[in-house]
């Protein structure tokens, strides 16, 4: 029986764990999110999530904009200093005022001083990411000075006591039920408070009070155009226009990295960052040159007043930001919040635990530790580099590539343990990278442990399933005990590949080498034997090469050093296959997107890496490709008839596969084979590597898969023609179906080897 | 000339002006027929305002302000209650079924913002495909450089209670007359 939800009171309140530089205040925010929040949160995120996804479709040039979008943001931060002065003179001869802030204390001083200096009373404000990360209603407000916020997800953040969960959405946290609760406990009024109708009544009607009688406007900026100071405002309420029309003082707020050189950039923008949050134009996006020509508003018996600008911008560490080699991309960001929605576990949980005090998701590590100290971005602990952001942003910046530096540093800058070390030194791991914690080391180095488990397969299959060596490793590095460790086989690929018979036909034929990874080495060698099988079926010359861990494991942890060391000699064992006109063959996606995108960072050689990259594939696609160009249809190659599962599957492709293009492919030939597919359209499966074996993230990681064994279950429901067969490409992805739903999951190339015409 | 093309481009405004919840009717020009159009559109409602044109011609207004319910030195205290702001559109964008307006003559801004109702009169001429052709150096693009212009894509909107209300801060309805 499950037990009863626990109270609302029985969790911390969201402030008290906004900075994670502590990692209990992680904990106890995804224990907090998971118990209160995580409902909501995943409806909204996968709604704006369908949204972008359905209309970045039907839009044909798409790429091309990113493309754009990438090139004037690179140009803009390389000239930032030059736009500044330019963005100043244009400004100044509008008449508007122009602040350049050097920190958030800077900021708050000028902008209470404006506030004062007009005898402000009332300050009615726009929805402002960048006012929280200076806390100027803090400031506003300690100064006797009524700040209202008039965005309605601010608006009931200012009513909670609340940090936001979210960068577009603030309050996406809450449902209506959780926000009629909040304000009937609030406030004392006779309206309606149980409808999103009624709720938003009812704060509509207090802030229409307010927008008229206010002194100052404050709103924030989406971008700057320095030739023209013109401010770009995305909305859909109508406050952002109230509060630049209005009032006689507008001021606007932005980080410095919001400046784009010519207001004619601007239409790109327009296209992309509306886009990329919900898929459409939201419903006020405003283009303006204040100080405006009309008139401010005044009631009868108020003054009226000439109108005046001020564009305060502020630095707050974004100039030094700018100066690092890897987290300047950061200042690309629009903030549209595609990385977020598009991100399992944040729509598990969250920006409350997977954020810090103002900025959260995937980007927002970097813009922690950007604009505070590099401790408050710990919580991109809980980015698992799964990669579905990259194709999402419309500023192609690499996200993953991001949290793994700041994890690296992380781990650098604290203090190790004996146990760390020990482990490091016995699986050879780089100097530095011994710092990590003891779990870390022990995960970026699986391969060291599964070699001597598969050495000693007997003992290591015995310790697995003894409680007591389980627990020791779960006090020890981590391992959580709920979580099966999968048996070392009898033999792992390499050996059993030994054993099977060679191509017997000579000839011209495409020649490949199978990557022996980790994971199907010693994890799932059936599915390299599948691939031998099929591949040579089809004559395809196969050869294995050595099993040498390509990196992924350590990368993953943050040991960039070590990932660099395995990349390097992986790519020296493999180059020379290339050279004899071998294609690479990877079986686990998540070691192939090594050799596909990150060893982009990991390799010197550029050279190198562009070979690898084009070279290596998927099995799948690869016999799709081979289909393809021999103009065989797979239904020459393979017979639905011979299927020991039947012809109705579930296929679940693994996240890096979706980000390489490899999902398609698969899906495609197995539909053309003539299986009935259903697919999965959850972004990860919530095991991620590591990730869910990890203590601390068991309950957060089944709660990621329970979107995936739902959708399981409905493809499954009996209106829906009942059971389907488990696939899946990924060896994550396997072990999370088996814990979730417990039962048997093939790799396609094994049911393909099973129906092998030939 | 509603060429081909024009005739395309206009309805798929339509079609997307009507996906995201403005009422888009198709008119006339004739000061007459704009007047009619208007007047059922504000029908049942006590006080309207309107705001000069820059595009279409002055006679349209100068008949729209002999419909009784029209205010015709509105204070601000009086455009903070009206029930509906009647102005004309900058441009129209297909692909997002967005209107434009531009910020200047007196009244617009106001008008476009404060009221449950926005009626927005839109010259069919003025409709391009896509959002960024605001932006380009030539055509309508080099005029909306120099304005202060506003996207305006449906009545405003929340979704931050919940469900999607329509009606926040700015107008709860939006009514796009196309003029031909």
């Amino acid at each position: 029986m499950a037990a009863p939800p626990a109270p609302a009171e029985a969790y911390d309140a969201p402030r008290a764990v906004a900075n994670k530089r502590d990692k209990s205040a992680l904990l106890r925010a995804i224990r907090m999110a998971l118990g209160i929040e995580s409902d909501a949160i995943r409806r909204n995120t996968q709604t704006f999530n369908r949204n972008r996804y359905r209309e970045a479709a039907a839009l044909p040039d798409y790429e091309a904009l990113k493309d754009e979008a990438r090139a004037i943001k690179e140009r803009a931060i390389g000239h930032l200093p030059d736009l500044l002065m330019t963005l100043e003179t244009a400004i100044r001869a509008r008449g508007g005022n122009f602040y350049l802030a050097s920190t958030a204390a800077d900021a708050c001083r000028y902008i209470l001083g404006v506030c004062q200096s007009h005898g402000a009373k009332l300050v009615v404000k726009g929805k402002s990411i960048t006012s929280e990360e200076i806390r100027l209603n803090h400031t506003l407000e300690g100064a006797g000075i009524e700040v209202a916020e008039s965005d309605l997800a601010e608006f009931i953040l200012q009513v909670a006591d609340e940090q936001p969960s979210h960068n577009v959405a603030p309050a996406m946290h809450y449902s209506t039920e959780r926000i009629s609760a909040l304000f009937k406990r609030k406030f004392s009024t006779s309206e309606p408070l149980d409808t999103g109708e009624e709720l938003t009544k009812f704060a509509r009607g207090r802030l229409r009070q307010k927008f008229l009688k206010a002194d100052v406007g404050f709103t924030g900026a989406n971008l700057v155009a320095a030739d023209t100071g013109t401010v770009m405002l995305v909305e859909s309420e109508g406050n952002i226009r109230m509060s630049s029309l209005l009032p006689p003082v507008h001021i606007s707020l932005a980080g410095v990295e919001k400046v784009i050189p010519a207001q004619s950039q601007m239409g790109v923008f327009l296209e992309l960052l509306p886009l990329s949050f919900n898929g459409k134009l939201t419903s006020y996006i405003s283009f303006l040159r204040p100080p405006l020509d009309d008139p401010p508003f005044a009631l009868t018996g108020r003054p009226r007043k000439k109108r005046e600008f001020h564009l305060v911008l502020i630095d707050n560490g974004r100039m030094k930001l700018r100066q690092d080699p890897v987290l300047q991309e950061s200042l690309y960001c629009i903030r549209c919040s595609a990385c977020m929605n598009c991100c399992a576990n944040f729509q598990t949980v969250g920006g409350h635990a997977f954020g810090g005090e103002t900025y959260c998701g995937g980007i927002g590590g970097a813009w922690e530790a950007g604009t505070g100290t590099l401790e408050n971005a710990r919580f991109s602990d809980l980015c698992t580099g799964c990669s579905r952001c990259v194709n999402n942003c419309p500023v192609r910046i690499d996200i993953p590539w991001l949290n793994e530096v700041l994890r690296d540093r992380l781990n650098r800058s604290s203090a190790g343990s004996p146990l760390a070390s020990l482990l490091g030194i016995v699986s050879f791991v780089r100097g530095d990278d011994r710092r990590a914690s003891a779990q870390k080391v022990f995960f970026a180095n699986y391969h060291w442990y599964a070699k001597w488990g598969a050495r000693t397969r007997a003992f290591a299959n015995g310790v697995i399933r003894y409680g007591p060596a389980r627990r020791l490793m779960e006090s020890l590095v981590g391992v959580d005990v709920r979580r099966e460790i999968p048996p070392f086989p009898a033999h792992p690929l390499v050996r059993a590949a030994r054993n099977l018979p060679p191509l017997a036909r000579a000839g011209k034929r495409a020649k490949v080498v199978l990557f022996p990874d980790v994971y199907t080495n010693y994890g799932l060698p059936q599915r390299g034997i599948a691939t031998i099988k099929v591949l040579r079926a089809l004559g395809v010359d196969v050869v294995v090469s050595d099993a040498i861990p390509e990196g992924r494991a350590a990368l993953s942890q943050g040991m960039i050093a070590t990932a660099k060391k395995h990349a390097r000699h992986t790519a020296d064992a493999l180059l020379p296959y290339l050279d004899q006109g071998r294609d690479i063959i990877v079986i686990e996606p998540s070691a192939l997107a090594m050799f596909r995108r990150d060893y982009r960072h990991l390799l010197a050689d550029a050279a190198r890496f562009d070979l690898l990259r084009t070279r290596t594939f998927d099995p799948v696609e690869y016999i799709a490709r081979l289909s393809a160009k021999s103009g065989r249809p797979a239904r020459d190659l393979f017979d639905l008839a011979r299927s020991p599962v039947g012809s109705r599957l579930f296929v679940h492709s693994h996240c890096q596969q979706k980000t390489l293009g490899c999902a398609q492919p698969t899906e495609a030939l197995l539909r053309e084979i003539g299986f009935d597919v259903a697919t999965s359209s959850v972004e990860c499966c919530g095991m991620a590597g590591s990730f869910g074996y990890k203590k601390e993230y068991y309950e957060m990681s089944m709660a990621v898969g329970e979107d995936l064994f739902g959708q399981v279950r409905a493809a499954e429901a009996p209106d829906a023609g009942g059971a389907r067969a488990l696939v899946a490409s990924g060896t994550s992805c396997t072990e999370q179906f088996h814990a979730g739903l417990g039962r048997p999951v093939l790799h396609p190339i094994e049911l393909l080897a099973a129906i092998l015409k030939l | 000339m509603a060429t081909r093309d024009n005739t395309s481009l206009v309805d798929l405004f339509v079609a997307r002006a009507t996906e995201a919840a403005a009422k888009v009717e198709r008119i006339g020009r004739a000061a007459s027929e704009v007047r009619a159009a208007v007047a059922r559109a504000t029908e049942g409602l006590s006080s309207l305002v309107v705001a000069d044109g820059d595009y279409l011609q002055s006679d349209i207004f100068s008949s729209l302000r002999t419909i009784p319910q029209v205010i015709p030195k509105p204070t601000d205290d009086q455009l903070a209650t009206a029930d509906a702001g009647i102005t004309e559109a900058f441009a129209g964008v297909a692909r997002s079924g967005s209107i434009c307006v531009a910020m200047g003559p007196p009244l617009r801004s106001a008008a476009s913002l404060l009221m449950p109702l926005h009626v927005a009169l839109l010259p069919v001429e003025r409709i391009v495909l896509r959002p960024r052709e605001l932006f380009e150096q030539t055509g309508i693009g080099a005029e909306a450089m120099q304005r202060n212009i506003i996207f305006v894509t449906g009545p405003s909107a929340t979704a931050d209670m919940g469900p999607l209300v329509r009606g926040v801060h700015g107008p709860h309805r939006l009514h796009i007359l196309v003029l031909e």
